[in-house]
Formats: C-alpha cells, structure tokens, sequence
C-alpha cells in the first residue's frame, strides 16, 4: 500500500511543501527513510514505530520504505514525525486515504505518542494557505500561532490518539477545530513606561526623536546614570505594530521555536544580546541557518550595551543589515535574507572607569580615554545618527515624584510625526527619515537661506564630515515633523546638530 | 629595542633627514641653556629653536587633567602666543597638549621638548599635534633619533623645558607631579614660577596652591604674566562684539569652566529640551561656549571684566555673571 502526506520543511525562515510518502510491502523486515535527510528525521523511523506500538497499533514484520519528496533538498528537525505516523497509518489502511487529502501536517511526536510542538509552525501554515489547501494539523501547543493565519482550518491535537479521533472516521470532532484568533488592534501594555524615568529630560528628547525617525541612537553616560533603563522603554514608545510587521515578526520568532504557545507578536521586540555575542549569534547561521538578534529584533530596538566591548567582527556586521534593512547569509548549501529593520539603540561609558570627567572619581589617562573611544569602530559610529549623554540623576530627581509623561503621550507624538513620513515618502522605497538617500535629500529636506548659513558654519566650526552632514539633515527632518512644519527650520537644524554623533574633536582628543 | 622598533616605525625617512643635531660649540645652541650646568651636549630638532630674541613661556600641567585645568591651559597659551609669546611645553597629555594646541590656534609658534628620540611621537595620540608643531615651530630632545621614551627620561627634559623658558606656567598638577619637578628646576635656573590656583579640596589643585604658598606668582589672568614678562599690553586689537538675545544670554549665564550638563541647564532655566538644544548649538557656533564631551558645556577661555566677557578669537559676549 502507498500513500502520501503533505508537510513543510523550513529553510531560514521560509517554508516549503515536502510530500512525505509511505510504502508498506512484502519482503524482509525493514525500515528506510530516504530524500536527504539529517540524523534527527533518519529518527523518526524509531519514534514513530515504537509510539505506535505503545498506542495499541501492532506493526507489521513488512518493508517499510518512507521517502520525503523533493528528495534532493536537506530535510532538518523533527517536524516530520508526525506526517511519516500519518502517512504510515494510511498505508497500513487504519486512515482512510481521502481524510488526508489537502491537510497539511507537521510535528513531533513521543514514544508515548504525545504530539510535541515544533518551531516553524507559523509559516508552514501561511504556506498551506498560499497553496489552497483546507486543513492544517499541527501540536496543541503551536495553535495559536497557527490560528492566527486567516482562512484556513486549525486542528490542534495532543497525542496519537486524538489524531485517529481525528482522522479515521468521517468528520472532525468541533473541540480540535481551533477558531481563528487575529491580531487585536488594540493596546498593548508594556510592562515598561517612560513614566519610571525620573529626570532626564535630554535623553527622553533625543529618544522620542529616535523613535520618530528610526534614528540609530547612542547614549553615553557613566554606570548607574539609567542608559538601560532607557533603552528599555523605546519600543514603547515606538507606533503600535501593523498587522504586516507583527507578520514579520512573528516569522522570525516561528523559525527560531519562540512562538510555541503564543499568538502572533504584539509588542516590539526588545533584543539585548550580551557584549561576547558572536559575529554569527548577531546576524544570523549556524549549523541549522537560523536568525540572528539581530532578525530577531526587526521593527523593534536592537539594544547594545557597552558598545565599545563588541568585538569589532561582530560589530561590523551591523552595517550592511543597517543600510538595507535585511541581512543575506551565504553559505554553501545556499543562500537565506532574513529582515532586519532594527532601531540601533547603544550605550557606552564615557571611559573604562565611567566616570570621566569627574576627575575627583576618575583616574584614567587621557590615552586610556581615547583608547576605548577608538574601540568602537568608526564606520559603526558613522551610521549612528543622535548621540546624548545620560547624565547621573541626584537623590532629588530620583525620588521625584509623578509629573513625568507617559510612554502613551509620547507615542501619541510619534505616531503623528510616523503619519507625516508616511505620506510623504508614498511610492518611495524607504518609510523613514533616517533612510533618506541622499540623492534624495534636495527634495524632501529644503533648506533656506539662513538654514544654509548655519549648516556652512557648523561643517567649519565642528569640523563634519559629509556623512554626518547629511544625517543631521535627516534628524532635522524628524524634528521638524515632530513640530508638524513643513519646512526645515533654523531651530531644527540647531538642535539637531546637538545631537550629531562622530565629532572628531570629541572622539579624537 | 623592541619598543623602539615599533615606535620607529611610524617615521619615514624623510624625517629622519630633517632633524637636525646642534651642540653646544654650535652657534645656534640656545644660550639660555648654555649659562647653566648639567644640560645636554646637543640637541636634536625637528622644525626650529625658540627664538632667543622673543620671551618664551613654559607651560606644565597635570596630564590627568579636568575640562578647568584644559580650558585655562588653552586660553592661557592662545593669550600670550597672541602677544608674541612662544610657547614650551611637553607635549604630553593633559594639560602640555592643550598648551600646544591652545597656541596653535592663536597662531603663535610652540615647541615641544620630548622624553624620547624627536622622530618618535609620545604620546601616540598626540599625532596631530606633533605634526602641527614641525610646521611652525619645534619638536626637540637630548634623545638621539630611535630611542623609545622611559619613566627616567621625562624628569630629565623637564631641566630643558624650564631651561628654554623666561618663567614657567604651572597649571593643575597633584600633590607629586612631574610639574613640579619642572618648577624646581626653573627655580635652581633662576626663573620665575607662577601657578594658577584651583579650588582647595580638589586633589589637581594641591600642587598649585602649595606652590603659591611657598611664594610662587599667581596667575589669574594672561595679562599677569605678560607684566611678569614686561610685555606691557599694547595693541588690544578691538573686539568684535557679538550681541546675544536675550534667552542666549540666560543660558550663557549658567555656563562656567567647569562642565555642565544639559538637563541641568533644563533644570535652571526650567526650558524645554527643544527649545535650550537650539540655543546651546548657536552660541557654540558663535564660539562662545565649547562641547567638551557629549552634552557637556563650558564657556571658552574668557577674560572677566565689569560684566564684559570676551572670548577667544577675539570674540565678545555680553552676558551676566551670576
């Protein structure tokens, strides 16, 4: 008897339609499973087998031979245990062959014959929709992300024996049909607020500014002085998610097993990888090719603290997912583009000893200061828009109660200013200020005259370089939408040159 | 050996053929080193010697230094190189460095005595600098060309700063600090010693005041050494006044020598971060006040009189001194 069950594989983070087929027939005992496929799937055979026997379903002493087709594509997890049950069931006849037809399946399953929840349910899902198929079959515990894929129908089971509930008789019992559960548009509490931050008042400008404008962002300031605390409360700030980014999101979180037991993502992500982080663990690979942070943090806040402890591979790394907002991974069994539209938010001390320039507390020598500055690298530092300190907060302001505005309100603000790049930018291939080209930058960040002289004695005075010329540009972008002008005004660019980063006075003293 | 390798380096050849050995029996060997004992039998010079017939002035410091000591140090030199003066210093961290700087940017010649061989830059980081002052003026050192800087070295090129100066500017140096080194020698030599006093309590000002109180001049303006030096003050080129507004005032006013931050600023004038940032940003373009590190201000050199500050590069503002 033959038969043949469809599944999914995942590649990065892509899914693609994997037919397992089943064939039992006389000849000596034997069981092989062939079509490319890694040590964990080879498995399945003694999984599925034994869970069978321990739910009553005596196996035959036949040749057992399972092939999943495209059989020249590398096949990984153990996603397929559950179509190779399935599809051996039917080839045993336990199944009748029309129930199968047109549903999708994929999971794990125990010698006990629990069904275990697999990663990449998410797409796979997605990907039975695109191809019109009605039913998908999925662990119970990877449901709800399943359900929330409009316009398909959900079966959530939790051991072998509901899958023959399921399966074997005609019809499938209402309590495993899983209701579609979408995205709410609604608020979303974050545990965070701006509310907590007491004092501040530079950093919490220059945040919403960042926000505004996905200004990559860094904040300097000795230990103690709140950069974390900061860097924490930006994705509330940031606009509420769209269905589309949450999509993406939540793809990414899928392919990495992060989803399991949860709907599709409702809040930004906040990533905050540690300074030992590898070149590979922050873009992305691996044995198995899976995101990295910083994929993991798309239309959310990369954050990185103690910059300047980075290792510089791991920092360069940065710059080519920052420009074009996706990182491609090449490796020899091919090549994977996962999406990476982060907000860079950094921080780092003003020297080793983080007190500089108190110099009662510090005791590093000019050479040590400048040494650890130079730690950064500057192509990193040029593609880093605002820059503030954090000051340290004395007992007053610490203690200061209420008054302080809320991440609502400031989102209220961003949000508008979002509104304005929105429509701006219609029909262009960027969404925000701080992707400008800068063969674009004439036609949507006029000048004046008297902008023009200020810009003329700042380039002379503080010594910029093109690059950073044309960012405070798009800063002043983002404040003058903030304000709701139209126009680039005087008072705009000034402040946005306070904020302007690289200054080779200031890193190169 | 190793060291000197790789300091070596990072010289070329062309360097190494401009520097020029000059010893006593020369002509052109200072004689203000010459009257005395125990200074070195040549000199080697990259760039040119002071110029004996114009009044020289060392100015030391502290290599730690803080943003005061760096402001001082700056508008001390731009000062007196702006009155012909001709700045010695050590080319070291801190406040050597700033001295350098502050007199190449008043356009005034310096000279930097090293504690190693002239084609080595110490410190590194100080490259710039060290390049800056070939051009105009000179780099010099008893160091034979190669050899790498020790701890022994610097003590010894503090009798050669002294020795080429009129009177020696001590500016921040802790209670055991090389300056003071320099300030003994040049008081053997026979020159004056001023210092500019700094808070009591703070640990860079204990060199100074001791100093003072052991009869060291106090300097408390450029215009006191230049009497020192019997340059009497002519040739006040006329200031250009800049009139601020008046919320440019206010926050002038708030601004010292000593750092302050941002969100104090927002604390005192009690305005908006969008509101002070523009301000900040145009007095620093109008070079009244200077971003010493992120978000942090001080006002630039300043002389104070009756309300009337005036800057460096000749700049003025008007502002209150509250």
């Amino acid at each position: 008897m033959f038969s043949t069950i469809l599944s999914a594989a995942v590649l990065g983070i892509d899914a693609y339609p994997v037919q397992v087929e089943a064939d039992i027939c006389d000849g000596l005992p034997q069981f092989s499973m062939v079509g490319d496929l890694a040590a964990e799937v080879k498995e399945a055979a003694d999984r599925v087998r034994t869970a069978l026997r321990n739910n009553g379903i005596a196996f035959p002493a036949k040749k057992v031979t399972v092939n999943l087709s495209p059989a020249h594509i590398r096949k990984e997890g153990t996603r397929f245990d559950l179509p190779v049950a399935v599809a051996l069931l039917t080839a045993l006849g336990i199944i009748p062959r029309e129930h199968t037809e047109e549903i999708l399946m994929v999971g794990e399953i125990g010698l006990n014959g629990l069904v275990r929840p697999v990663s990449g349910v998410l797409q796979s899902v997605m990907l039975a929709k695109e191809r019109g198929y009605t039913a998908c079959l999925v662990p119970a515990a990877n449901v709800r992300e399943a359900a929330s894929v409009p316009g398909i129908l959900v079966i959530g089971i939790q051991n072998l024996q509901e899958l023959l509930e399921c399966l074997v008789s005609e019809g499938i019992p209402e309590r495993y049909i899983r209701k579609e559960e979408f995205l709410p548009e609604q608020d979303v509490e974050y545990q965070e607020d701006f509310r907590d931050v007491n004092g501040q008042e530079g950093v919490r400008r220059a945040a919403e500014i960042v926000a505004a404008g996905m200004h990559n962002f860094l904040m300097i300031g000795s230990p103690g002085a709140g950069k974390t605390m900061i860097a924490r409360r930006i994705p509330t700030i940031l606009p509420r998610l769209t269905v589309e980014e949450s999509l993406e999101i939540s793809r990414v979180y899928s392919a990495c097993g992060l989803l399991v037991g949860e709907g599709l993502a409702k809040i930004r992500p906040f990533r905050a990888p540690h300074h030992t982080i590898s070149a590979n663990a922050l873009a992305g690979g691996g044995r198995k090719i899976l995101p990295g942070e910083i994929s993991l943090a798309t239309h959310g806040v990369l954050f990185l603290d103690e910059l300047p402890e980075f290792s510089r591979s791991a920092l360069e790394v940065l710059r080519q997912p920052m420009e074009e907002g996706q990182v491609t991974i090449s490796r020899a069994n091919g090549k994977y583009v996962f999406p990476a539209h982060f907000v860079l938010i950094s921080a780092m001390n003003p020297c080793p000893c983080g007190y500089y320039p108190d110099r009662d507390k510090c005791r590093c020598l000019p050479g040590e200061i400048s040494r650890y500055l130079h730690r950064v690298s500057w192509p990193l530092l040029d593609r880093i828009d605002i820059c503030t300190e954090t000051p340290r907060v004395d007992y007053q302001g610490l203690t200061r109660k209420g008054e302080n505005e809320s991440s609502a309100q400031i989102r209220e603000r961003v949000e508008a200013a979002r509104k304005i790049q929105k429509r701006r930018y219609q029909g262009q291939h960027w969404q925000f200020n701080s992707r400008i080209p800068v063969s674009a930058i004439p036609e949507f960040c006029v000048l004046g005259s008297s902008e023009m002289r200020i810009m003329e004695a700042a380039f002379e005075r503080m010594n910029l370089s093109a690059r950073a010329y044309y960012r405070i540009i798009r800063v002043a972008r983002t404040i003058a939408d903030l304000e709701g002008e139209e126009r680039i005004r005087d008072i705009h660019l000034l402040e946005a040159l306070g904020y302007r980063s690289v200054d080779q006075n200031f890193w190169d003293r | 050996m190793n060291m000197e390798h790789i300091y070596r380096r990072n010289t070329t050849d062309t360097e190494e053929k401009s520097i020029q050995y000059i010893q006593q029996k020369d002509e052109a060997y200072p004689e203000k080193l010459y009257v005395h004992k125990g200074m070195p039998k040549g000199l080697y010079v990259l760039g040119k010697l002071p110029d004996p017939q114009r009044p020289s002035v060392a100015i030391v410091g502290a290599r730690r230094s803080s943003c005061y000591g760096n402001e001082t140090a700056r508008f001390f030199a731009a000062e007196l190189a702006r009155a012909g003066v001709q700045i010695i210093s050590g080319m070291a961290w801190g406040i050597d460095g700033m001295a350098h700087m502050g007199a190449l940017e008043a356009g005034g010649d310096t000279f930097a005595v090293l504690g190693c061989g002239v084609d080595i830059c110490y410190p590194q980081g100080n490259r710039r600098l060290y390049e800056q002052i070939q051009k105009t003026g000179g780099v010099l050192s008893e160091f034979a060309p190669g050899i790498a800087p020790k701890p022994g070295h610097f003590p010894a090129r503090n009798r050669i700063i002294s020795g080429l100066a009129d009177l020696v500017l001590v500016i921040e140096a802790k209670e055991k600090s090389g300056s003071l080194i320099t300030a003994d020698f040049a008081l053997e030599q026979g020159k004056d010693v001023y210092a500019v006093p700094g808070r009591i309590g703070d640990s860079l000002s204990v060199g100074c005041l001791g100093l003072i109180r052991q009869g060291a001049g106090l300097a408390d303006s450029p215009q006191t050494i230049l009497s020192a030096l019997g340059i009497s003050e002519k040739q006040q080129k006329p200031d250009t006044k800049i009139l601020l507004a008046k919320d440019e005032n206010i926050v002038y006013s708030w601004i010292r020598l000593q750092p302050v931050c941002l969100d104090e600023l927002v604390l005192k004038t009690g305005w908006a971060v969008g509101k002070l940032m523009p301000i900040l940003v145009g007095l620093e373009l109008k070079g009244c006040i200077r971003e010493v590190r992120k978000n942090d201000y001080v006002r630039t050199g300043l002389r104070i009189t009756n309300g009337e500050i005036s800057g460096d590069s000749g700049v003025t503002c008007k502002g209150e001194d509250n």
